[in-house]
């Protein structure tokens, strides 16, 4: 029964990390940039959410239906006005930039929130339920619904609307894309909006499942880029399946030897599957 | 489109004679101002950390200027130079030298093997890969015993060098990596490594052996910082995981080569000099030194995407330290 509270505890935990990847592969794939800030969006969705949570009077996840559409706002306009226009002068150029803004935005969180450590509490934090022999806690069965909503919606999105349709046709080839009529700038646009809000969306549950700090960035970024390599940049679906993954190794190697796991499995599927278990 | 661009860029290369005579005039006054006292402590202070950076800039810009090999992972030579020489000097009681050579032996050793694996992957992969392999090995340090998990171990060098033997030492550090920079990209091997930075399928075509070269410059660069982290350790006198291993110093190296001009030797030597300066500067506005350096990285490439040096030798036409063989404006 030890064995089956762990991997269930493993899978839950692990919609939070593929939550970390999704806005990560979707630059990936189809912006075909690497964003070096997207741990520090992470961490202000987290921020976004402490703070708006006491001041509204309601349960943390409700703050998503403010900081969903403030943060895709925020994406939406960086892409278009400054990462789009680095990325004409080339990859490295882009690169720099979203590494500026990453150590600009880690500055300005630490004036803004201080260095303390932070906490979303909710009022089933610590309940537990019970099912069987195995205890599940409450706050994680949450966490895995609301990444799974987010994963499955954003795949249908993709799937079945015309924006959709018109960022997987960028995906595949831009340069066709462009020529059927499709606006790649607002495409890109779009897509870094869609990253920025599912960065809202991780922070709270970041924020909710441990304590972070202005500069917990780097790590969250980390685990993003070691969930979308191992998963394939660019597939949703993979990102779920690597996130699981990487938590089952989390949960096996304890405290002390799960990063480690995760990184040399991460250096495993790069040597033999170069483009991740599900890419292309 | 591109023969018109030779043609009418008119390049002076400034490598002849005087240029050399030059480079050493400066050198020299450098090792006499270190050697003799004329220079403060304090300026020696600086200068040591110029050097330091230097060396670092300047390997980072070969890796990933000249030859296309962005890593974020250059920080795991730094930690491992670090806790070799610590345990070198403080558990072993051996001398400097020997521990700052244990750096550099083991620094080479661990880029062989990551060779074989990390080769394997381009661009963005090699970036991740490198990074994943730094944080990999924090962790390591983290809960391994001998080196004392994440409490750090202190560095006691006995007996401890003057100020002045170590800016000496880091002159001379600098001065050789910008030799052996600027020398291997004048040979067959480093015009073979610009040609795989520009496009690593016709290089591969024409006869360029990509993981030889690749290899070369990698191990070369893990070296050169190790030998930089160790003196700059030796003046911390203690090294944790966290400080070893640590993302910060590639970020210090990529905002050097990304302000001097990346792809060209001088431009680290200018970065490094103004990212000690600005870093001194900055310590009188705590909290704003990392949006001062980020915004500075922003605007330094929107509107000098270049560097410095990169737009001035555009600008005025000539190139110090070419990695050009043969300029094609002295033909008219």
């Amino acid at each position: 029964m030890y064995f089956v509270q762990i991997i269930v505890n493993g899978i839950l935990l692990g919609s939070v990390y593929a939550l970390l990847g999704v806005g990560m592969t979707m630059i990936f794939g189809i912006v075909k940039l690497t964003n070096l800030a997207h741990g520090e969006f992470i961490v202000l969705g987290a921020y976004l959410a402490t703070v708006l949570a006491p001041v509204l009077g309601v349960d943390p996840v409700v703050t998503l239906v403010i900081t969903v559409p403030l943060m895709f706002l925020g994406g939406f306009l960086l892409q278009y006005f400054l990462i789009g226009r680095a990325m004409k002068k080339g990859n490295e150029p882009a690169l720099l930039v979203t590494f500026g803004l990453s150590i600009i935005l880690q500055d300005v969180m630490l004036m803004v929130f201080s260095a303390d450590a932070q906490h979303i509490v909710a009022s089933y934090s610590k309940s537990t339920v019970k099912l069987g022999s195995i205890e599940i806690s409450v706050l994680h069965l949450v966490l895995f619904a609301i990444s799974l909503i987010s994963i499955l919606s954003l795949t249908l999105f993709l799937r079945y609307t015309y924006i959709g349709r018109a960022i997987r046709a960028t995906s595949d080839d831009s340069d066709a894309a462009s020529l059927s009529g499709v606006n790649i700038n607002k495409i890109y646009a779009v897509a870094m909006g869609i990253a920025m809000a599912s960065a809202a969306v991780a922070g709270l549950c970041v924020g909710m499942k441990w304590t972070y700090y202005p500069s917990s960035g780097g790590s969250y970024l980390l685990i993003a880029f070691v969930v979308v390599v191992i998963g394939g940049m660019g597939s949703v679906p993979g990102t779920l399946a690597a996130g699981i993954l990487f938590g089952l190794a989390q949960v096996i190697g304890g405290a002390n030897y799960g990063l480690l796991i995760s990184y040399v499995m991460l250096l495993i599927v790069l040597v033999v599957r170069p483009k991740g278990i599900f890419g292309k | 489109m591109a023969k018109k661009r030779l043609v009418k860029r008119n390049v002076r290369v400034l490598d002849s004679l005087p240029m050399l005579i030059v480079c050493i005039a400066v050198v020299a006054a450098l090792y006499v101002a270190c050697l003799t006292g004329l220079a403060s402590n304090n300026a020696m202070r600086y200068m040591i950390q110029i050097f330091l950076y230097m060396t670092m800039g300047e390997m980072w810009n070969l890796l990933s200027g000249f030859t296309g090999m962005t890593s974020l992972g250059q920080q795991l030579y730094v930690g491992l130079a670090g806790y070799s020489v610590a345990v070198a000097t403080t558990k072993l009681q051996l001398s400097l030298g020997i521990g700052l050579a244990l750096g550099v032996a083991v620094s080479v050793v661990i880029a062989l093997l990551l060779s074989l694996v990390l080769f394997r992957m381009q661009g963005m992969y090699f970036s991740i890969a490198t990074w994943v392999v730094a944080e990999a090995f924090e962790k390591l340090f983290l809960s391994w015993k001998y080196v004392e998990q994440g409490s750090g171990m202190t560095i006691r060098v006995v007996p401890y060098p003057k100020i002045s033997e170590i800016c000496a030492a880091s002159l001379t550090l600098c001065v050789v990596a910008v030799a052996v920079v600027y020398l291997l990209l004048r040979t067959r091997v480093g015009l073979g490594l610009t040609a795989m930075r520009d496009d690593i399928t016709a290089a591969s075509a024409v006869g360029v052996n990509i993981f030889a070269g690749k290899l070369l410059v990698y191990v070369i660069a893990a070296a050169f910082i190790a030998v930089a982290a160790g003196i700059f350790f030796v003046n911390k006198g203690i090294v944790y995981p966290e400080s070893g291993f640590g993302i910060g110093w590639t970020v210090s190296m990529i905002f050097i080569v990304t302000i001097g001009g990346s792809g060209t030797v001088s431009g680290p030597i200018v970065g490094a000099a103004i990212y000690v300066f600005l870093q001194e500067f900055l310590a009188h506005y705590p909290g704003w030194s990392n949006i001062i350096l980020g915004a500075i990285t922003i605007l330094v490439i929107f509107f000098l995407p270049k560097g410095i040096m990169g737009t001035l030798q555009e600008k005025l036409g000539f190139e110090i330290f070419s990695a050009k063989r043969f300029s094609f404006a002295r033909h008219r």
